[in-house]
């Protein structure tokens, strides 16, 4: 057996021991609690049955915010035209239209506020966190712009502002601005079918029950384990959670609306079991250093006394 | 004292630097004018893919190929296979050199690039984020590399330096390399963090990341196959200097010939890993599932085998081209898994659609023109490459070049 071989194995060793280390990891069950809705936890509910598509909130959304008219996005007959296709660095709310065949229903787009955000999770400084009310609510001193909200949220709510010097990550925070002067949430506000309305979460979710025993036949459900259609209110549990809550009409499912099929578990809930198992108390790395420090101090150690001896050697012949 | 490793010497101003001082010279007006004009001026970015090639070239295969210290130091220090050191110098240079540009490009990248100094302020860590890890570990490490070099630096002072830098050099280099042990350690434990965590950090897209590819192993695979990229960038990189400085320097042929030998199984090893891991996650069969990104993932898979089973061959190891070609396949095979994971998997939804600008390729031609130029010029004025050992000089352990 050659020195290489024996270099083959050891390295294989190594590399399989960092493995096992690694597969108890991803095996680590809830060693991350996930975080549970905290009893003032704010949010809207989008009736998509009620919805006219008027587009009302998105301008009030503006206004309250403080956003500039949004002209880049659709022009009608060469003329810009202020409603924007998407939420993006301007907007932090728009509706938008599913149409399939004779199927048709609107969907309100705008932050979720969930209930474990992902984006808090993955967000280097904290600028992203949350605030009173289960908010999430974004800081700009401490955002570097790097955009991982971005990758991370399963919603695609964070927006960027692309052609700005000095860009801001974009989202609803529900007006949280507006509660001093005895406002909410603009959106609600405005809307005149009440096909949004803003409240505390546990409240929502009343009301759409409610909603739903009072019409059963008018919502969208899903199959539950005894193959029996249960209507659905997304968010109750979806993705860990969400603030802010769906009702969708009974032949467009919430995939049709373009909201993510999710688990029970919020969506970096495997991410957050990995990172700290593996980072727990720091303790990994730190023996890890140990351990090679110590290898590499006896190694240079033997190195440093062959070459002495062989030194010494060429000075006897 | 190093015994073989010297300065290349030879002329700096080459035609050859004069096109990579282009090529820098129109990334920098590209990152000038970016400061001013928001990052969506010279990229393709959308809100749909906010991170484009910058991240997994210049960032993810910049320090992969950078990952040659890490590799080649593994085997050196840790596993005490003393004959590998004529191949640290370079192979640190190459990273320090890596890392910097990755560095640089994140920074580049980043919307708000200021508030990067906020890096430096523990109270406002978030403990859970995996990106704030990758930074913090790249940072310190990029610090810890270019200690690491910093020794040829002090070596040339004593050499050829006026007697204050003499002196200077006379009493700085036994208190750098007093301490050059605990750094090396720490060399060893960074690329561990942040190699993993840059696959990591896909682990928090579960529904945009394709099957294949996002799995909780991801960590595991990016530093295994950070490993045979890093000797992938060795190995090629040691045929390379012995063709470009012929006559000058000699290629380690054996060390390399030994070190192929451990990336093929190196290599080897994550191919039947990767596999099985799909089949215990019982996603194998979508593998199988075309169209979408599985031709990739073939892609990949063969790229690793075709460097694994090259370096395997006798024939491969004593041929220098054919050696320079099984280490820069190697390379690619890592770089390619790197991008399908950043790119090729990631769907962010319908209507999202990304391709490179020309700025952003510009943006990385002229950061990989950066650290061409800069290695060069290095390897020519300090002691770098162990101009001694190379080829069929005889091999003598008990001297090691450090």
């Amino acid at each position: 057996m050659n020195v290489t071989r024996r270099t083959v194995l050891k390295t294989l060793a190594a590399t399989g021991a960092a493995g096992a280390a690694a597969g108890v990891a991803g095996r680590a069950e809830a060693s991350h609690e996930a975080a549970t809705l905290v009893p003032d936890a704010m949010g809207l509910l989008y009736d998509s049955t009620l919805c006219i598509g008027c587009q009302t909130c998105t301008v009030a959304c503006q206004r309250a915010n403080g956003m500039p008219v949004d002209k880049s996005l659709v022009t009608i007959n060469g003329a810009p035209f202020d409603f924007p296709s998407d939420t993006n660095g301007y907007n932090k709310t728009v509706i938008k239209l599913f149409q399939s065949g004779d199927r048709h229903a609107f969907m309100k787009m705008q932050c979720m506020q969930c209930v474990d955000p992902a984006c808090t999770k993955a967000c280097m400084l904290g600028s992203l966190h949350k605030v009173e009310n289960g908010i999430v609510a974004w800081d700009p001193i401490r955002c570097t712009g790097c955009r991982y909200c971005q990758i991370s949220c399963a919603f695609n709510v964070p927006k960027f502002q692309w052609n700005e010097a000095i860009p801001r990550i974009v989202k609803c925070e529900l007006c949280r601005s507006r509660v001093d002067g005895g406002k909410g949430s603009a959106c609600a506000e405005v809307c005149p079918r009440g096909a949004v309305i803003a409240g505390k979460t546990t409240d929502l979710l009343a009301t759409a029950r409610r909603r739903i025993a009072e019409n059963p036949a008018k919502y969208y459900g899903e199959k539950d384990e005894h193959g029996k259609v249960v209507p659905k209110i997304y968010g109750e549990h979806d993705g860990g959670g969400t603030q802010t809550l769906y009702l969708a009409p009974a032949d467009v499912s919430f995939e049709d609306l373009g909201l993510p099929k999710l688990g029970h578990e919020p969506p970096a809930q495997m991410a957050m079991n990995v990172q700290h198992t593996l980072y727990k108390g720091f303790i990994a790395p730190i023996a890890l250093y140990i351990a090679a420090a110590w290898a590499i101090v006896r190694n240079l150690r033997k190195e440093a006394a062959a070459e002495r001896a062989h030194r010494e050697e060429g000075r006897h012949s | 004292m190093s015994a073989e490793a010297r300065p290349v010497g030879g002329r700096i101003l080459t035609p050859f630097f004069y096109v990579l001082t282009l090529l820098a010279a129109i990334m920098a007006t590209l990152v000038l004018y970016r400061i001013f004009t928001g990052v969506g001026s010279i990229t393709a970015l959308t809100d749909g893919y906010s991170w484009g090639i910058w991240k997994p070239i210049n960032v993810v295969t910049f320090t992969g190929i950078g990952a040659g210290a890490y590799a080649v130091g593994l085997l050196t220090y840790i596993l005490n296979e003393g004959k590998f050191h004529p191949l640290v110098r370079p192979a640190v240079l190459v990273g320090a050199l890596g890392y910097t540009l990755g560095g640089t490009s994140v920074i580049v990248d980043l919307g708000r690039w200021w508030g990067s100094v906020f890096l430096g302020f523990p109270p406002w860590y978030n403990a859970s984020s995996i990106l704030l890890e990758v930074a913090l570990c790249v940072i310190t490490y990029m610090a810890v590399l270019w200690v690491e070099v910093l020794p040829a630096g002090l070596e040339r002072m004593l050499k050829d330096g006026s007697p204050k830098w003499k002196a200077f050099a006379e009493r700085w280099l036994p208190r750098v390399r007093r301490v050059l042990p605990f750094i090396i350690a720490l060399a060893m434990l960074l690329p561990t963090m942040h190699q993993s965590s840059l696959g990591g950090l896909y682990m928090m897209a579960p529904t945009k990341e394709h099957a294949l590819w996002f799995t909780g192993w991801l960590p595991f695979l990016f530093l295994v196959s950070c490993l045979t990229m890093g000797y992938g960038s060795v190995v090629a990189m040691d045929v390379l200097l012995g063709v470009v400085f012929r006559g000058r320097y000699r290629s380690h042929m054996k060390l390399l010939g030994d070190l192929a030998k451990v990336s093929a199984w190196t290599t080897l090893f994550y191919v039947a890993f990767r596999l099985a891991a799909l089949a215990w996650e019982g996603k194998l069969g979508e593998a199988f599932h075309l169209p979408g990104p599985a031709p990739f993932f073939w892609l990949e898979i063969a790229l690793f085998l075709v460097s694994g089973l090259m370096y395997l061959s006798p024939a491969v190891r004593r041929n220098r081209g054919r050696l320079f070609l099984a280490g820069f396949v190697g390379i690619l095979a890592g770089a390619l898994y790197r991008i399908d994971t950043y790119l090729i998997a990631y769907d962010p939804g319908p209507g999202w659609h990304y391709f490179p600008s020309l700025g952003e390729i510009l943006v990385t031609l002229g950061l990989a023109s950066v650290g061409i130029a800069v290695f060069v010029v290095v390897v020519k004025t300090l002691p770098i490459l162990a101009l001694g050992t190379g080829r069929d000089a005889p091999f003598d352990a008990s001297r090691p070049t450090r």
